[in-house]
């Protein structure tokens, strides 16, 4: 499969600030590619460099087997871009901006299979375009970059935690087209922090932390480094006792739960079966786990340092 | 309920910009005074320039009502209508401000939902603009006080300009209940407020003069804008204080029905709705020159309008000061030092192109500004993000500003033609005019391109740096020569070197340094960014 995006030792310094600090990342083509981490982690600084709006301290990024910073413009005629936070014009109503984007990759009036794109989108995103820009939610500024980015087609969409002002039910249609334009044989980078999302459409994930990838994969993959947590109906934490390969044996309100290595859940079954346990229940991991294993010490020690300030304050109260 | 908080609340968040505005209103008031006893110190000069305004129906379009050639009255002949100008926009702008502009950013709804209610804002955004105006009326009147004029007549001057001032605070609370965001709010005031001022000079144009030309009553016109009900108190002649009660009573009403129109609608909502955009772009928004001129067009139409009139002014003003000049040297010596030693009518046109010039560079400098506004804003991204390369993207907006100028310029020049076609005038000058105009088009480029290179190389402080490079210019070019500032120093400043005619011979005079200045900036701005990153943010 080739590959679309490669990135290998990408820094990106603002002053002392070390944005990305050595980002290897590699998105094959006809993925759907995960980009996770939270606010701060350096997603939209690596996007900025891939579409060649800043320009790498150093180390490498190919798109395309292109160089972003000096081939933008010819890399941009194959790429439609959703950014984080969208801003839109305050004197042109949501429609004047879908069809300026739009025509600034290549769609014309006259063009018959962009009006009906178009307007499937508008109304797959129940989307008014008559409002000016300033009238519009976050939500619905969203929503004009993504139906732009969507209605024509391109080789890779880069996606910037482009449903963070969605609700639900839109939600459910961004991930049908998401899956729609992989379909069509298109790549897709979708930055977020949102791991159901990520979960219900990802081939393959790569988490980054503090501008370094520390894990990349397919969620299979990844769920292979994780344990499965299994339960079920008993009647005291005996009920544990003699399960091979069992961890984390531990017994609460009528259930009795366990972890095992994701690859060995196969092997504890027959035990199971064997003691004919009731309301059995196997929960693969969730991608929330993985990413807590990653951030757990930070959530830690965040904690502890909001608990310290807390103490501070309490002390400085009385 | 919280009535204080709230007064509280605005008084801290605009105290610094309300510093600016009422002092910089006392300045004028101040700088005024200072004008006048300079180049009008005898009652003979002002008399004679009286009679010449009186005669000449566009002076009166733009100054007020002529009450005597005594110093005080005089003065506020001059600058009355600028003075309550400065307090209408004031009080406009804030009005909307504290009203539907946080009802726009949804801080409305956070005070609502308190105890506060829906009222308790609007009755503190009105208290606040009287609060404002009274100090903007003080400070005027303290100026006047402190040069030495009649305390009773600077009183009344501090207390029309004031009147104005809250007349025009009801109009922006009116206007912020019936328009659904705060830019139409703020625009239909702008345009209420201008259509006043026009109303009120053209009143006094029409009016009748008396028969030694020292005065002129106001027709019933201007009557009709509290523009007139301030000119008319007559400061420091007859120092009437009922036309202030009119402006005051005004306002109470607008003030009161804002309260009224309040009380019945929703919040965030207005009595008339936001105009609907269209479904589509149309043809001409295909490309990222189409947007900047979409971006930019409503801005340059405001200079070119403003080119126009200064035009207009340049050639059928001549006449004026030829004849002014002839009893007053100070003013032909003004001009003079302008414009070298070319014949009054040169000379006038010099002086108001030098001015024209001022107005293209202002021009292109907002529309280069722009580029780092909609940097900032983040829309910049999504069209770089688009198949556009870096260099084109700013060249759009430097092509963009130097159409701005262009048009400017173009104006001014059909301005002059017509000033000239209304007196039958001669046709010679219209070299002058186009020489100079070109002259002044390469000079105001000179501006775009210093924006356009500090957009580049210093991206967060192109917009202070930009306005700042152009109020330099202007205070060399066009005031140093009546502050005495040495030659050398007013040459520094691009307007004042730009070709000229003398007779009828051109002088270059730094043509040929403006076109290089241009030149390697505009050449310069484009290669470096062919380098720059976007910079986002601050």
């Amino acid at each position: 499969m080739a590959t679309v995006i490669r990135t290998s030792g990408l820094h990106k310094h603002y002053g002392r600030v070390r944005a990305l600090d050595g980002l290897d990342l590699e998105v094959s083509s006809g993925q759907i590619h995960g980009f996770l981490g939270p606010n701060g982690a350096g997603k939209s600084t690596t996007i900025r460099v891939l579409l060649g709006l800043a320009r790498a301290t150093s180390g490498e990024a190919l798109v395309f087997d292109r160089d972003p910073w000096r081939d933008a413009v010819a890399l941009h005629r194959r790429i439609a871009y959703v950014p984080g936070d969208v801003s839109v014009w305050p004197n042109l109503s949501g429609g004047e901006a879908i069809d300026f984007l739009a025509r600034l990759r290549g769609a014309s009036r006259r063009d018959a299979v962009y009006r009906a794109e178009k307007q499937r989108l508008l109304e797959a995103f129940q989307f008014d375009p008559r409002k000016k820009g300033r009238a519009y939610s976050k939500g619905n500024r969203q929503k004009i970059s993504l139906i732009a980015a969507l209605a024509v087609p391109a080789d890779l969409y880069v996606l910037d935690e482009p449903t963070s002002g969605l609700d639900p039910l839109m939600d459910v249609v961004f991930r049908r087209e998401v899956a729609r334009v992989r379909d069509a044989g298109a790549t897709v980078l979708l930055s977020s922090h949102i791991l159901s999302e990520v979960e219900q459409l990802c081939d393959r994930v790569s988490i980054i932390r503090a501008g370094r990838i520390v894990e990349s994969g397919t969620l299979a993959d990844l769920r292979h480094l994780t344990r499965t947590e299994v339960s079920f109906e008993a009647d005291d934490a005996t009920a544990l006792d003699g399960i091979v390969g069992a961890h984390d044996p531990a017994y609460e309100a009528g259930r009795a739960r366990f972890t095992v290595d994701s690859d060995a859940v196969a092997s504890v079954l027959p035990e199971l079966a064997r003691r004919q346990v009731a309301g059995l229940r196997v929960q693969p991991p969730t991608l929330e786990e993985l990413f807590l294993r990653h951030y757990g010490e930070d959530v830690a020690a965040e904690q502890n340092g909001e608990r310290e300030r807390a103490r501070v304050s309490s002390t400085s109260g009385r | 309920m919280g009535l204080g908080t709230l007064w509280a609340q605005r008084v801290r968040r605009d105290w610094r910009q309300l510093l600016m505005w009422t002092v910089g209103t006392g300045l004028l008031a101040y700088l005024s005074y200072v004008g006048v006893s300079q180049s009008y110190g005898s009652e003979q000069e002002r008399a004679s320039l009286l009679a010449a305004a009186v005669a000449n129906p566009v002076i009166l379009l733009f100054r007020g009502l002529p009450s005597g050639a005594d110093e005080g009255a005089f003065m506020v002949f001059l600058i009355m209508p600028w003075l309550a100008l400065l307090a209408a926009f004031m009080s406009a702008f804030l009005a909307v401000r504290h009203t539907r502009g946080d009802e726009e950013a949804g801080r409305a709804e956070l005070v609502s939902a308190t105890p506060a209610g829906r009222m308790m804002p609007v009755v503190a955004t009105a208290l606040h603009g009287i609060g404002a105006n009274v100090v903007l009326g003080a400070l005027v009147a303290v100026a006047y006080i402190a040069v030495g004029l009649d305390p009773a007549g600077a009183v009344v001057a501090g207390a029309a300009a004031a009147c104005v001032g809250v007349c025009f605070l009801g109009v922006g609370l009116v206007c912020a209940q019936l328009l659904r965001t705060s830019r139409a709010a703020n625009a239909t005031a702008v345009w209420i407020t201008l259509a006043a001022f026009l109303v009120s000079g053209i009143g006094n144009a029409i009016g009748t003069p008396s028969d030694d030309l020292s005065h002129v009553e106001s027709s019933g016109f201007a009557w009709a804008s509290p523009f007139g009900w301030a000119e008319n108190t007559r400061a420091f002649d007859e120092d009437l204080w009922w036309p202030v009660l009119l402006g005051l009573a005004a306002g109470f009403v607008l003030a009161g029905s804002t309260i009224a129109l309040a009380a019945a609608r929703d919040l965030g909502e207005s009595f008339i709705p936001a105009r609907r955009g269209r479904t589509e772009a149309s043809v001409a928004l295909s490309s990222p020159t189409a947007l900047v001129w979409r971006l930019t067009r409503g801005a340059i139409i405001g200079w070119l309008v403003g080119g126009l009139i200064a035009g207009v002014m340049s050639t059928s003003l001549a006449s004026i000061v030829e004849e002014v000049g002839a009893s007053n040297p100070a003013i032909e010596e003004i001009v003079r030092q302008i414009s070298g030693d070319a014949s009054v009518e040169q000379g006038t046109i010099t002086t108001f192109f030098t001015m024209l010039g001022v107005l293209a560079a202002c021009c292109a400098v907002q529309v280069v500004c722009r580029a780092r506004q909609e940097e900032a804003h983040g829309t910049a991204e999504i069209v770089l993000s688009a198949p556009v390369a870096r260099v084109r993207w700013l060249a759009d907006y430097l092509a963009v500003a130097a159409v701005g100028i262009v048009l400017v310029v173009a104006a001014a020049i059909g301005g002059a033609a017509l000033g000239i076609a209304a007196r039958g005038g001669d046709g010679d000058l219209m070299l002058t005019v186009v020489v100079t105009g070109a002259g002044q088009a390469i000079g105001a480029s000179v501006f775009l391109v210093a924006t356009a290179l500090a957009f580049v190389l210093v991206p967060r402080i192109t917009i202070p740096l930009g306005w700042s490079l152009v109020v330099l210019g202007m205070t060399l070019g066009l005031f140093g020569p009546l502050f005495g500032f040495p030659e050398w120093l007013v040459r520094v400043s691009p307007v004042a070197v730009t070709p000229i005619v003398d007779g009828d011979t051109i002088d270059v005079r730094g043509l040929w340094w403006l076109v290089g200045a241009v030149a390697v900036g505009a050449v310069a701005s484009l290669g470096l960014m062919r380098r720059r990153e976007l910079a986002t943010g601050g």
